[in-house]
């Protein structure tokens, strides 16, 4: 297994991630926007935030593919299909500790459990799976990482050795 | 109030007039000299409503702030402004309520869209509530209202708003609203802001950041009013009207709406509703000299090149009108609402977009005249672009068309059409022969003399001393004003004279005109046409009578309404305004009368 099968398959995976958000919100199916909430973590100048934000997301992504990679490695095997179960995983984990639970403690401009009347918060929170950006946010976020595991999957699979 | 019930079984509705417009360059909000934002749409202009009980006084949707006791009502702009300030007197004391959309600025992080009324009073003790009932998709959304860190929120699909109260009560949710009660003081002003997402997370700011927004807000209008230049003469109402049509610049294009609002109607229970949350190009060659005369140079650009740049999408034909981000979305349905006072049927989208209209070959050429004549350069693409219009011209305009009033009759030969085609083909030639564009213009000269005779021997009435609605037809057109004022022939000329005296003369009802006689392939009546009275104005100051001008431009300052704004059309037995509001076509109207009286008078 190739380590950069899994970089470029990172890069793939996140656009395709990344598009499946997008298209969501458009379909007014969620407001969920993970570049601007990782962008805002650095910025509240908005434009600025964007940029930051995406070049954040694009190197979370690339980072998952590795974690990915370490697991193919150690279980000695990969494809599409496992990575898609990596995925589900992902996209779980995303929604109920990731996003959920750690972005808010450690955004400096979003509200969590942890605040007091001492702070106000800038940025909606987004709550358990994400519901508040929208009832079907948990459905979108699945499908989305679920899509970024495959593809992850089927590069580190049929990467060149 | 905007929500009692009539004895018909029809909701109350504020009278077109009471209204006054806010925005941000995205969007415009409506508000009633009570206090009542009864129209916004979110996060666009051309957006579904939010606060819509504008057409639906039930379902719509309001944002209420008033004195809890009897109150009277003054109302101005704060000066030089786009930001309302409404005062209510009331037994125990007086307090000022000032309404903006604010302006996102460099300090802090904005919400998509943020507006803001700030609550001061000025002497006593005055109890106050306040009521936001949010109802998105004209009141046909699902929606939840919850709380996000002790803040009000309601969502629906990808939008979402927060209320935020600062002393103005403790906020409650009960059922679809959230609203206080509380006291306003001298002590403590009070500020509510509405925050709204758009595909994104909420964006909760603080008071500190809303209240320097709305003085950032301020402060912009002002210096763009300052940024203008005005003619003397009708300062304070050119002024108000290059506010306005500011308004209704939908920022991110450049594109002009030509009113804020969809389907108020032209007659009363009436169906000539139509939604106007678009950019025509008809309007194009108005709304560029009205720029250039007022100095507002960047707007011009901006506005030139998304008009050549949504027309790219159809060219060489050219739509009627286009989505103010350039895009498709005009196909027109009814909405199940109401309707203003009951006029069904409530429209979304615009048919007209179908229709065949050649006018607006002229306007476009004699737009981009305008452009190249204000000293800015064609790209080699665009000029073009402009000849195969040109081109376009001379193959059509022996076509019958809907002309300028979009009629849903049979297509006829409208005079005004051919004038605006021969404008076209004029405008093309001087282009060509100052080097702008290139291409056949010995054809373009020959089609053009080609109309001028059509014109001169077909729309002509010897008897009635006057160009006619249409080639050999019986009925008047107030648009062929806009031959004389748009250059086929100068207001000067002996026709022209004739003509506009007959107009004058026949379709002026009081102050305020008719826009023609003769059938249009819909029931009902409709009120007088704002803009054509302005057009006549115009006519009589370039025909050398500027004291009759003068005369008729008071006579129509004086039907403003309260904070100087006009609609589409005014009722002229009783003075109420009819069609959409507020309307750039009249407004713009009123900028070229103003300049005509100041020049003529010069």
């Amino acid at each position: 297994m190739d380590p950069w099968a899994a970089v470029a398959g990172g890069l793939a995976g996140t656009v395709a991630l990344t598009t499946i958000l997008r298209a969501a919100t458009e379909l007014r199916l969620t407001r969920i926007d993970l570049p601007f909430l990782l962008g805002t973590m650095f910025t509240s100048s908005r434009p600025l935030a964007k940029a930051v934000g995406y070049m954040a997301h694009f190197a979370f992504g690339l980072m998952f593919a590795l974690g990915y990679f370490a697991l193919f490695v150690s279980l000695d095997t990969s494809g599409a299909l496992l990575g898609a179960a990596f995925g589900v995983a992902h996209g779980l984990f995303a929604g109920t500790a990731l996003v959920n639970v750690l972005l808010p403690v450690i955004h400096p401009r979003m509200g969590s459990t942890l605040d007091s009347a001492r702070s106000a918060p800038l940025l909606e929170e987004p709550g358990f799976m994400m519901l508040n950006y929208g009832r079907t946010t948990p459905l979108v976020s699945l499908v989305a990482h679920v899509a970024y595991g495959a593809i992850v999957g089927a590069f580190v699979q049929h990467g060149v050795h | 109030m905007a929500a009692t019930r009539r004895r018909d079984g029809h909701q109350v509705y504020a009278p077109i007039r009471d209204h006054a417009a806010i925005g941000d360059g995205r969007t415009v909000a409506l508000i009633t000299r009570d206090g009542t934002i009864d129209w916004l749409c979110l996060p666009d202009l051309d957006s579904p409503s939010v606060f819509g009980s504008l057409l639906d006084a039930r379902t719509g949707g309001s944002f209420v702030l008033a004195p809890n006791v009897p109150f009277e009502v003054r109302r101005r702009y704060a000066p030089s402004t786009n930001v309302l300030e409404t005062t209510f007197e009331t037994a125990t004391g007086s307090v000022r309520v000032l309404d903006a959309m604010t302006l996102p600025d460099d300090d802090g992080l904005a919400p998509t869209r943020e507006l803001c009324r700030r609550v001061e009073a000025i002497s006593g003790r005055v109890p106050m509530r306040w009521r936001v009932e949010p109802r998105f998709g004209y009141g046909a959304a699902r929606s939840t209202i919850g709380e996000r860190s002790g803040i009000p929120v309601a969502t629906s699909g990808n939008l979402a708003i927060a209320v935020h109260a600062w002393d103005a009560g403790t906020p409650a949710i009960t059922g679809g609203t959230i609203g206080a009660t509380f006291t306003a003081t001298t002590e403590a002003p009070a500020t509510i802001a509405m925050s709204v997402a758009a595909q994104e997370p909420l964006v909760f700011p603080t008071r500190d950041d809303v209240e320097r927004r709305l003085d950032g807000t301020i402060a912009y209008w002002r210096a763009f009013v300052r940024g203008s230049s005005f003619p003397m003469a009708w300062r304070d109402a050119v002024e108000r009207s290059a506010l306005t049509l500011k308004l209704l610049v939908f920022a991110p294009s450049g594109a002009l709406a030509a009113a804020a609002t969809t389907s108020l109607p032209e007659s009363l229970g009436g169906e000539r509703n139509w939604d106007y949350r678009f950019c025509w190009v008809r309007d194009a060659a108005f709304t560029l000299s009205a720029l250039f005369r007022l100095g507002d140079v960047r707007e011009a650009e901006s506005f030139f090149w998304w008009l050549m740049h949504a027309s790219q999408r159809s060219h060489p034909s050219l739509d009627v009108l286009y989505a103010l981000d350039g895009g498709l979305g005009s196909r027109e349905r009814t909405l199940s609402l109401e309707g203003y006072a009951g006029s069904r049927p409530v429209r979304i989208g615009n048919a007209a977009a179908e229709q065949m209209q050649l006018d607006v070959y002229g306007e476009l050429l004699h737009a981009a005249s305008t452009y190249v004549s204000a000293r800015h350069r064609l790209d080699a693409d665009i000029a073009r672009r402009l000849a195969g219009i040109a081109d376009l011209v001379c193959d059509r305009w022996g076509r019958p068309d809907a002309g300028i009033w979009e009629v849903r009759s049979t297509e006829r030969h409208f005079t005004h059409s051919k004038m605006m085609c021969w404008i076209g083909l004029d405008r093309a030639i001087q282009m060509a022969s100052d080097g702008h564009i290139s291409g056949n213009v010995e054809r373009w000269t020959a089609e053009r003399d080609a109309i001028a005779s059509f014109v001169e021997s077909r729309c002509w009435s010897d008897a009635r001393g006057t160009y006619m609605r249409a080639a050999d037809g019986e009925d008047l057109d107030a648009a062929v004003l806009l031959g004389g004022l748009m250059g086929y022939r100068p207001a000067t000329d002996r026709r022209m004279r004739q003509t506009i005296d007959t107009v004058a003369r026949e379709l002026r009802d009081g102050s305020s005109m008719h826009r023609y006689t003769g059938e249009d392939g819909l029931s009902g009546g409709e009120g007088a046409f704002l803009a054509c009275s302005f057009w006549l104005v115009e006519a009589l100051a370039r025909s050398g009578q500027v004291n009759r001008a003068s005369a008729l431009m008071f006579e129509l300052s004086s039907l403003a309404n309260d904070v100087g704004l006009y609609a589409e059309e005014i009722d002229p037995d009783t003075g109420a305004f009819l069609g959409n509001f507020p309307q750039a076509l009249t407004h713009l109207a009123l900028i070229g009368a103003a300049v005509a009286l100041d020049e003529e008078a010069a």
